[in-house]
């Protein structure tokens, strides 16, 4: 009787003790450059409301993650270099973007990680509005422009957006998914008030996405000796035709050991790609539930988060959408089919305009929570009655644990209490606490890195590398067994809005102090599995054999 | 007898001429001129075509009252003329029947569909003007400038109106509701919601029998998250109006496939083009684990697949009446 009271109350317990305390340390931390995209004011072409994203990862492998911010520019005015800031440790970062090779400047859009290369490196691939660029990490602090030599396209104008790394066919070499946003040519593109999708609440805005010709995406796959091969039609890609494709993230949702593709689209059907093991795809976002709302209803569909979020044991998908509408929060029902329970769930429409979006447990309860990056993408809404703000908070909802979530943005620090025009969002822990930080990229603005100091419990970090899978370990999925409760994660290359967290998956243990077991499923197959491992440590794990 | 012949061929040539000339006057917009040709060429009884353009220089001239006779609805521009002079004499009923008469003929003429239009603002202008100064202190008058008000996207001035309008006459109907909407239409934020749910709950005391009033008072139970409360409002609301299609698929979604399935097949049954009930209908269906029957649902929504509405069917959806009951 005593043990089952303590079980009932454990969880009253923990509700009553939450509190979240977040703190923007970035000025502190020397994340000081302003991003620049498009008007700051005004904006006359869809091009300059997108934004930029950002990627947490290792690229010197001193085992500290470090952080990619990609840049734009303005429509007159020449761009602003990307930010490689370096991890010097003790909270402190330093810009070496230009010492690593990475000054070129344009329309960067987002940003994904993989070691395409297999060389132990991440890489790193930034999508632009024009052509995408391959940045391959030599290991000596640069990175080379590798695009030509890989084979990607380096001539024509594409609205690149957000990417993935994936091995779709398990041949131990990351393939590359991009998808592009509009088919846009400026010079045919009407000014705001000049048609019928260049107005909103009756001011004019910049025309589009709708009336806007549609953008198609595209699947390269990596020939295993540095270069890609455009497999776009073949692999089943370009069937559902053209979209306006943003988020990107590649997970194995039907837990068969294959990564599936999902892409958020902006007012058209989102994509889930169903990968059906023989190197093509089959496009079933409609079936599955995950291409509208729950009523059927399209979506201006911007970033994605995936996580299990209820312990069932299946990946689910958080999607951020439009002023007014709701975050999505797809339920993964059995691998085949989802059920948006946003409403259940708790996440309520707010007028604000998601963008970065992830599960971060960010009191280590061993229940992802949920951050959501906001920010209108007019910024001539403001100062008008409309009810909507260009700058808006970022937005955290607590999980419950009882497939509920609670927002508690109001009591979770002074750097949820900013108004932000936020785009990119991506998670890592930065300074190794075991409690997770939050990087946003503001648009026309310096970016923001909210330092975690909520009181939580215990954790497990736990950092992948490939030998016979690819050297990322993108695709592995891991399991920790602790409390007689499975947790699983899996690395991914791209989530969120353009962006890239930390390949070092995060665990929160709760009051346990040791997971019972690890086990991870990598790529080529092999199931590795750890015994008993204390917690409060980032355990490195290399897969066996070669 | 060959000079009388020859004669003839010539007044006949001389006003197919002028009418030729008059109709090319016409269509230049030089009206007096017209007349004058079109005049000399109607001198022949038989020759339509110069009746019938002398019957559009008159009313392209104001003479509706000599030019009506002779503009029949079953030609395109003459109809339109004839609805535009009937309309200038003030007789609307016979302005509004004719062009009644050109959309049946005409059902997607630019033309036909602007005048009617057109005309429809002109009567609702004349009307507003008429309440304005004959009953300035009508409650009907509030009702009327929160409507247009909403329409504008300025909901809380709408509120506003529909609250002056209430104390006018707390007994009138559908006041409480449309000010329900106009807060919700506003904002969904938690006071909002409840005052909006105080309004409908309000307007359900005065007409306990108002469906959509339930079914706002579902939609807003769920989005406060209470889905267990959401439900019994959704089935009054089927009661009340089994007809009423989004009532249907709101309860259908609340209920296990094999109950959501017949009351979802009765939606698409009254509404074949609604998508959310085709696609709520496809979640049935897979819940309900026959593929068969999802994957023919998702042939009907890839069908209806096209652009999303315009921004203009956008607005015509913020009038938001009430359905009609069925």
């Amino acid at each position: 009787m005593r043990r089952l009271f303590a079980i009932f109350a454990l969880p009253v317990l923990a509700a009553s003790i939450f509190h979240a305390d977040f703190r923007d340390i970035a000025a502190a931390s020397g994340l000081t450059a302003k991003n620049i995209f498009g008007g700051a004011a005004r904006k006359d072409f869809i091009l300059e409301t997108t934004g930029n994203g950002a990627a947490i990862f290792d690229y010197d492998g001193d085992g500290r993650d470090d952080i990619f911010i990609a840049n734009g520019r303005q429509l007159n005015s020449p761009g602003a270099p990307a930010q490689l800031y370096h991890n010097e440790g003790a909270g402190h970062f330093r810009d070496l973007a230009k010492q690593a090779g990475l000054a070129r400047t344009g329309w960067q859009q987002g940003v994904c990680s993989g070691d395409y290369d297999n060389d132990g490196r991440p890489d790193l691939l930034v999508t632009f509005y024009g052509h995408n660029v391959l940045y391959r990490n030599r290991g000596d602090g640069m990175f080379e422009d590798a695009t030509e030599k890989a084979k990607l396209p380096v001539t024509g104008v594409r609205y690149g957006s957000g990417c993935s790394f994936v091995d779709y066919d398990r041949d131990g070499y990351l393939d590359l998914f991009v998808a592009n946003y509009v088919d846009l040519d400026l010079a045919k593109t009407p000014h705001p008030g000049q048609g019928e999708f260049c107005e909103w609440k009756s001011i004019p805005v910049m025309c589009g996405p709708r009336g806007l010709p549609k953008a198609l995406n595209a699947l390269y796959h990596n020939n295993g000796d540095g270069t890609f091969t455009d497999v776009s039609e073949s692999a089943g890609i370009l069937k559902p035709g053209g979209r306006y494709g943003l988020g990107v993230v590649a997970a194995d949702f039907d837990n068969d050991g294959w990564p599936d593709i999902y892409v958020a689209c902006d007012m058209t059907p989102s994509l889930l790609f169903h990968n059906r093991r023989d190197g093509t795809f089959e496009e079933r976002g409609m079936e599955a539930g995950v291409a509208f709302n729950f009523d059927g209803a399209l979506q201006a569909g911007m970033g994605i988060a995936v996580a299990d979020y209820d312990g069932d044991g299946l990946l689910d998908i958080a999607k951020t959408n439009f002023s007014g509408d709701l975050t999505s929060l797809y339920h993964n029902d059995d691998g085949k089919f989802f059920t948006d329970v946003s409403r259940q769930a708790g996440l309520r429409a707010r007028q604000f305009l998601g963008w970065g979006v992830a599960f971060v447990d960010v009191d280590d309860d061993g229940w992802r929570d949920l951050v959501v990056a906001n920010g209108h993408v007019y910024p001539e809404v403001e100062g008008k009655q409309l009810g909507d703000k260009y700058l808006q908070p970022t937005i955290l909802y607590r999980n419950l644990g009882n497939g509920k979530f609670s927002d508690v943005t109001e009591t979770a620090g002074p750097a949820f209490q900013v108004p932000r025009p936020a785009r990119g969002l991506a998670t890592g822990d930065l300074d190794g606490d075991g409690r997770p930080e939050i990087l946003l990229v503001n648009m026309n603005a310096t970016p923001s890195l909210l330092k975690n100091r909520t009181p939580g419990g215990h954790y497990l970090n736990i950092a992948l590398t490939g030998t016979k899978s690819n050297r990322s370990a993108i695709g592995a999925r891991v399991i920790v067994t602790a409390g007689g409760r499975k947790r699983i994660d899996e690395v991914m290359s791209g989530a969120s809005y353009y962006s890239q967290n930390s390949f070092t998956l995060h665990f929160g243990l709760g009051a346990l102090t040791a997971a019972d077991e690890i086990e991870i499923k990598w790529p080529s197959g092999t199931i590795q599995r750890l015994g008993k491992t204390p917690a409060n440590q980032t355990v490195k794990i290399t897969e066996p054999g070669k | 007898m060959r000079a009388i012949s020859c004669f003839l061929a010539a007044s006949l040539l001389w006003a197919a001429s002028a009418r030729e000339e008059g109709i090319a006057a016409f269509e230049a917009g030089r009206y007096s001129v017209a007349l004058a040709k079109l005049k000399e060429a109607a001198k022949d009884s038989h020759d339509a075509r110069a009746h019938l353009f002398l019957a559009l220089t008159q009313a392209a001239m104001g003479d509706c009252r000599t030019a009506l006779p002779n503009l029949p609805a079953t030609d395109r521009l003459a109809g339109l003329a004839a609805a535009k002079c009937y309309a200038a004499i003030g007789d609307e009923g016979k302005a509004f029947t004719t062009l009644e008469e050109l959309r049946k003929r005409f059902p997607n003429d630019a033309d036909v569909l602007y005048l009617r239009a057109r005309l429809h603002m002109k009567a609702f202008n004349d009307a507003t003007l008429a309440m304005f100064q004959g009953a300035p202190a009508s409650y009907r008058v509030h009702e009327l400038s929160a409507e247009v008000l909403e329409v504008q996207n300025r909901y809380s001035e709408a509120a506003a109106e529909y609250r002056k309008a209430i104390e006018l006459n707390p007994a009138a109907p559908d006041l409480h509701y449309r000010l329900g909407r106009a807060i919700l239409l506003e904002s969904h934020n938690p006071e909002a919601l409840e005052r909006a749910a105080a309004e409908f709950r309000a307007e359900l005391k005065l007409s306990p029998e108002d469906a959509a009033c339930e079914f706002q008072l579902g939609q807003i139970a769920q989005v406060a998250g209470k889905q267990a409360e959401a439900k019994p409002h959704f089935e009054r609301a089927v009661a009340l109006s089994p007809g009423f299609v989004q009532a249907l698929i709101a309860l259908a979604k609340l209920e296990p496939a094999e109950k959501a399935i017949p009351l979802l097949k009765k939606a698409v049954e009254l509404q074949p083009a609604n998508e959310g009930a085709h696609y709520a209908l496809l979640t049935a269906y897979r819940n309900a684990g026959d593929m068969q029957k999802a994957a023919a649902e998702k042939a009907i929504l890839d069908k209806l697949q096209k652009p999303a509405g315009s921004e203009f069917s956008e607005f015509l959806k913020k009038l938001g009446e009430k359905p009609a009951k069925q």
